[in-house]
């Protein structure tokens, strides 16, 4: 293994059956990064995520969080490790508080009350991911923003030093993409691993630290988006020609046909 | 606030099914009195010389012997029908699910038909081995829908309804086709196909009431894991639970409860699905209350449901089934449209 790393894939295959996905991924990510993974449609983007976190299991190769493989790990103790946005998230009337508490739940031993201690870091979570004005209602009763953002609000009350998103910002407007984008830019900042599966390379390219580009089950480009995001890397794998633009203010790509 | 209030609401259900349970027991072809009811218990609870006895013997006689084992199996089977609603509801994340979805009630059905059709003289079906067959039938069932609806070693809840329909459908048919070959015996089955408490004692109680009240305690401890699980099975798995074992656990319990009710039930349908429904709209959908409180409102309604089934057409007794869907289904109409 390579030192420092805290997500390893070492050589991962993965298929369906006999239908193959993820061919031969080997990459590494380090701590405090917000990663972007990008694709086309059905290039195993999502696989990836949950590989990491054993909702699937590698045919081939081994996933390593921390140095350990993740199948070592007890699926509580990767609940302490890992927390997963998945894409479409089931809701039910609890209310937002009641919701973001479960987060905790990796920690508490089935019953007895909320302590302070986790009162307070749901609180928090509520409030990082913008959600406290509406704690008290149903989470059935929000809109599809809201609902997301509940739904990061219980990742990050886990508590984790790695969060998983698989398109986070799918369904919402560019006012709650652009929050949602700057939260992870900052928990990253701040020292946890974000990674996320996004569809908006433009985003990809203003606020990821590192991206991943899969097409058909394989790594085909990995690093800074102002380096990876090239005209060629786009015609190449998405089959659009754009031109090489980059922001006035930024000097970061931006992919406008 | 919200867990003082929920504390609350607790304590009146429970009241309200105490009190129900005196008057049940208290009503019927020979009136005695509530109070007298509850004093002849404390007599039986403090010892016999501590209560003035204010009753006959006649009257002690019709209430310990008839009318209170048949009302307690009555809460004991409202309650275990609701909690294990509670349990299927909550593992299949469906809102349509009951305690026989997954075959219980065709199981058993199949099983208690065969026995009163083939296997026991007319007649003595309630006092003998009936609860047998049935449970045999209704664990049977179970077991052949959960291998059906077994995938790849996972189980997927949409499977496995569509595998209990399937199941159901040719259980009930295998019922209707003995039921034509056989006739003697059909009042006995088309009674118990219905879902009927006459008749029941002690006996019944004691063989139910284990089973029911054990598997009713365990889904209380399942029930923060239920919670995590409605959030879906991604993030329940990422939230540290491992989904196939919780959803094989839940469904033998909620399995167990409602095979032992309907053992010695028979069929009474509608409770485990009108009770849990009614209830989650009353507190919301965290499972330790929810189940904690369906179970005394399940109680208290079959508790009520079965005084009227043997009282208001007295002596003529309706099977207490018809009586759980003439009531609740108005009922949990006017909840729908209200909520």
């Amino acid at each position: 293994m390579h030192e420092g790393r805290l997500i390893e894939f070492d050589r991962v295959s993965f298929a369906y059956s006999s239908e193959p996905v993820l061919e031969d991924l080997a990459f590494g990510l380090y701590p405090g990064q917000f990663v972007g993974i990008v694709g086309p449609n059905g290039a195993g983007k999502s696989t990836v995520l949950k590989l990491m976190n054993r909702l699937l299991a590698p045919s081939k190769g081994e996933v390593r969080i921390a140095g350990r493989s993740v199948s070592e790990y007890s699926l509580k103790e990767l609940a302490r490790l890992i927390a997963f946005v998945p894409q479409e998230p089931e809701y039910f009337p609890f209310t937002v508080r009641e919701l973001v508490t479960l987060g905790r739940s990796p920690y508490r031993s089935g019953y007895g009350s909320v302590s302070p201690r986790d009162a307070e870091i749901v609180e928090e979570a509520m409030r990082e991911a913008g959600v406290v004005e509406f704690a008290d209602r149903p989470v059935d009763q929000l809109s599809g923003g809201e609902r997301q953002r509940v739904t990061v609000a219980r990742a990050l009350a886990q508590k984790t030093p790695i969060l998983l998103l698989d398109e986070p910002t799918n369904h919402l407007d560019i006012e709650h993409q652009l929050h949602i984008c700057r939260l992870l830019q900052a928990k990253a900042n701040a020292g946890m691993t974000c990674v996320a599966v996004l569809h908006d390379l433009n985003l990809v390219a203003s606020y990821c630290h590192e991206v991943l580009v899969l097409d058909l089950g394989r790594l085909v480009a990995h690093g800074a988006p102002g380096g990876v995001l090239t005209p060629e890397l786009v015609q190449e794998v998405y089959h659009v020609h754009i031109p090489d633009i980059r922001h006035p203010v930024t000097g970061r790509p931006v992919i406008a046909p | 606030m919200r867990t003082r209030s929920g504390v609350l609401r607790g304590v009146v259900l429970l009241a309200v099914l105490l009190v129900s349970i005196l008057v049940a027991a208290a009503v019927g072809s020979v009136a005695i009195s509530p109070v007298n009811v509850g004093r002849m218990l404390l007599s039986r609870i403090l010892g016999f010389d501590s209560i003035e006895r204010t009753w006959t013997a006649a009257e002690e006689l019709i209430v310990m012997q008839v009318r209170l084992p048949r009302v307690l199996l009555a809460a004991v089977i409202g309650g275990g029908l609701s909690a294990a609603g509670v349990l299927f509801q909550g593992i299949l994340r469906n809102p349509l699910a009951d305690p026989y979805i997954i075959g219980v009630s065709s199981g058993a059905s199949l099983g208690a038909a065969a026995a009163l059709l083939f296997f026991i003289p007319a007649g003595l079906g309630w006092y003998g081995t009936l609860p047998l067959y049935a449970f045999a039938g209704a664990v049977g069932a179970t077991f052949i829908v959960y291998r059906v609806g077994l995938m790849h070693g996972r189980l997927h809840p949409t499977n496995l309804i569509l595998a209990g329909v399937a199941v159901g459908a040719l259980f009930t048919a295998m019922v209707s086709f003995m039921m034509v070959f056989k006739i003697q015996n059909l009042q006995d089955v088309y009674m118990w196909l219905m879902g009927s408490l006459s008749g029941r004692g002690w006996r019944q109680l004691g063989a139910a009431a284990p089973y029911v009240l054990a598997g009713s305690a365990v889904a209380v401890l399942f029930a923060p894991k239920l919670d995590v699980y409605l959030l879906g099975e991604e993030t329940a798995h990422s939230l540290g639970i491992d989904v196939q074992r919780l959803q094989k656990q839940v469904l033998a319990i909620g399995a167990l409860i409602a095979a032992a009710c309907v053992a010695v039930s028979g069929v009474i349908g509608f409770v485990g699905l009108m009770v849990p429904h009614a209830v989650r709209i009353w507190i919301g959908p965290k499972h330790t209350r929810l189940t904690v409180y369906a179970f005394l409102a399940g109680a208290i309604f079959l508790v009520v449901a079965d005084t009227l089934a043997r009282t208001v057409f007295s002596p003529i007794e309706l099977p207490v089934g018809i009586v759980t869907a003439m009531t609740g289904g108005p009922f949990f109409i006017y909840l729908m449209r209200r909520s």
